[in-house]
């Protein structure tokens, strides 16, 4: 026996939802997919594969205000940004909910990430499990899977003409108290399985296939339009400037990408990571060495927006696989 | 203080302290030393600090950036930042004067670790605005002077007028058991001292490295042959120490633009040995 909710008590009770904390569903804007404040249920797609964007800006916003800078009588006051209210996002994706875990690495370790600990403490996940995987998907490869309830509150999993619903944490059971839900014999659909990507001791393999001439020869074409950290779920790097405008100033945070020409830059104009291959190089070992040293954890989710997004048809799963041949070979 | 992180008992790391400047000395053409008070007594008290670590600066509506922390705080004369002017926030920190506000966050990072230097011969090696993270570590062995062995000095610059720290030259050169060269790339009319290349005049003096340490800083480029030339004195990579420089945008280990193999400069360094940086995935 599952908990189960048809999908017309699922839109009554995120309906209510939206009335007592911010709402963050999938929309559709202009034939594009995305997350965003939602104040009725009607206004949310439930028929979309996954977002163009991961859910990582209602977090970490793409350009946050750190605080605000106000000059009083000769003095300064800095107005920390407060963060106010609660909220859920709901449709996230299991690849997506481990790209917050995974952020979590960074943003929580000591001292704290303020903005980030409190968006995250007030915000309720509640999954959707993937009917179907995209050509690009490679979650199972990543420690993930298309209805991994591990890094969400509450995980639904679509079934006959509703939701088979799996409370996860104290809090997915709080905010389905008031929930519509029956008891039902539903038998889920075969979970859809994604193509494999060779990720198995990639870190490994990384150390053996730094100094090659593949990196160049890769990034050559890149354009460094940096639209793989934009859809990123994980990547996490930022830019800090004071923003003046009609005398407010503030201090923002905006998203940065490894593969700005300018990223590394010094004062003075030396630049350590010269070249468009040790930029590209820095971005797949980010992900797949230096995360799992430092934080235990791969820097990637399978998620395979990257692969959609760029321009120029740069692959990880190619460049894991290739990563696998040149570190075993360069080690025999 | 700044205000707790509401019902987390933290204090939000990216809001700075408010500073008062209390001086603004120009100590070269394109350099100036500002001294700086913490506004809150409580923080002024606690703050404490070693050789080679930093700090951000903050001119407010310009931006923020990271600086050595260049005073000795056992000397309690106050914060010092060597400030060049190469970008758009050294040029707004610069235009301020004595009673101007700055925000201040840190210390960052780790520092030299002077303590396991007691007993040795010390090279000290800086080359222009290097010369700043490398001032507290002279002024701290000259405060404690019977702790450690001999020291050399090697300060380069562009040119005489570019040598940050002329100030205090006469009081490091009469030190007991110390030793002051100078060297710049182009002499002017009064300058008599030597012409050369920072590495050319360490490879000049030789310094021996029995029982030694070598600190350095500078560009990039007298680093590398300064290092090349100290291995082939016979110094071991352990025995070398620099502080990196590197973009940083936060100090907490979590912009990730410093981020060089599984290191975070900021909170890993600045302060490594070759015998580290030689250990790194990526070489810089």
């Amino acid at each position: 026996m599952s908990q189960f909710m048809s999908g017309e008590d699922l839109r009554s009770w995120l309906g209510n939802l939206a009335q007592e904390r911010t709402l963050i569903a999938p929309i559709r804007s202009d034939g594009l997919v995305l997350f965003g404040a939602v104040s009725r249920a009607e206004e949310i797609a439930l028929d979309y594969d996954n977002t163009l964007l991961s859910p990582k800006g209602h977090l970490f916003p793409a350009t946050d205000t750190l605080f605000t800078i106000e000059r009083r009588e000769g003095g300064i006051e800095l107005v920390p940004a407060s963060v106010e209210g609660e909220a859920a996002i709901f449709g996230i994706r299991p690849c997506d909910a481990l790209g917050l875990r995974v952020l979590d690495r960074p943003f929580l370790a000591e001292p704290a990430d303020a903005l980030y600990q409190q968006r995250r403490a007030r915000t309720a996940l509640i999954g959707l499990s993937c009917h179907k995987a995209s050509p690009e998907c490679f979650c199972t490869s990543l420690g993930t899977g298309p209805d991994d309830p591990s890094n969400v509150d509450i995980l639904l999993t679509g079934a006959g003409e509703g939701y088979i619903v799996q409370a996860v944490t104290e809090r997915g059971k709080a905010l389905l108290a008031t929930a519509p839900l029956v008891e039902a014999e539903v038998t889920p659909p075969p979970a859809p399985s994604p193509t494999p990507v060779p990720t198995e001791d990639i870190a490994e393999v990384a150390r053996r296939a730094f100094d090659v001439p593949y990196w160049a020869r890769l990034a050559d074409r890149c354009i460094h339009c940096n639209l793989c950290a934009y859809v990123c779920p994980v990547c996490y790097c930022f830019d800090i400037r004071d923003h003046s405008y009609m005398g407010r100033m503030e201090r923002m945070r905006t998203w940065e990408s490894c593969q700005s020409p300018g990223f590394s830059r010094i004062a003075g104009g030396y630049e350590p990571r010269d070249t468009k291959g040790a930029r590209l190089r820095q971005r797949f070992y980010h992900k797949l060495l230096y995360m799992p040293e430092q934080f235990g954890v791969i820097g990637c989710t399978g998620c395979g927006r990257c692969v959609t997004s760029c321009p120029v048809n740069i692959d990880i799963r190619e460049v894991i696989s290739e990563m696998q041949r040149l570190g075993a070979s360069s080690a025999s | 203080m700044p205000p707790e992180v509401e019902g987390t008992g933290a204090v939000d790391p990216f809001l700075p302290y408010l500073a008062t400047i209390r001086s603004m000395v120009d100590l070269t053409p394109d350099v100036k030393l500002m001294g700086l008070e913490l506004d809150d007594p409580a923080i002024r008290d606690s703050f404490d600090y070693r050789p080679g670590q930093f700090a951000f600066l903050s001119a407010f509506g310009v931006g923020e950036a990271p600086f050595g922390l260049t005073s000795v705080a056992q000397r309690r004369e106050g914060l010092e930042f060597a400030v060049r002017r190469v970008g758009t926030v050294t040029s707004a920190l610069q235009e301020l004067e004595p009673g101007d506000k700055v925000g201040l966050r840190g210390p960052f990072g780790n520092h030299f670790p002077l303590e396991d230097y007691r007993g040795k011969n010390i090279i000290i090696i800086g080359g222009g605005i290097g010369m700043a993270p490398l001032r507290p570590v002279i002024n701290t062995i000259l405060d404690r002077r019977a702790d450690y062995g001999d020291m050399l000095i090697i300060n380069g610059a562009r040119s005489p007028q570019d040598l940050a720290f002329a100030p205090e030259f006469d009081t490091w050169a009469q030190a007991p058991r110390t030793r002051l060269e100078l060297t710049v790339d182009r002499g002017d009319e009064g300058w008599t001292g030597s012409v050369d290349l920072v590495p050319t005049v360490v490879g000049k003096l030789k310094p021996s490295s029995q029982n030694a340490v070598a600190i350095t800083c500078g560009p990039p480029i007298m680093i590398r042959f300064t290092l090349a030339g100290l291995r082939e004195l016979g110094f071991a990579d352990h025995q070398i120490v620099t502080t990196l420089e590197s973009k940083m945008k936060c100090g907490l280990g979590k912009c990730a633009r410093c981020n060089v193999g599984d290191k975070y400069i900021c909170q890993d360094g600045p302060v490594f040995s070759f015998e580290q940086i030689s250990r790194f995935v990526e070489q810089f």
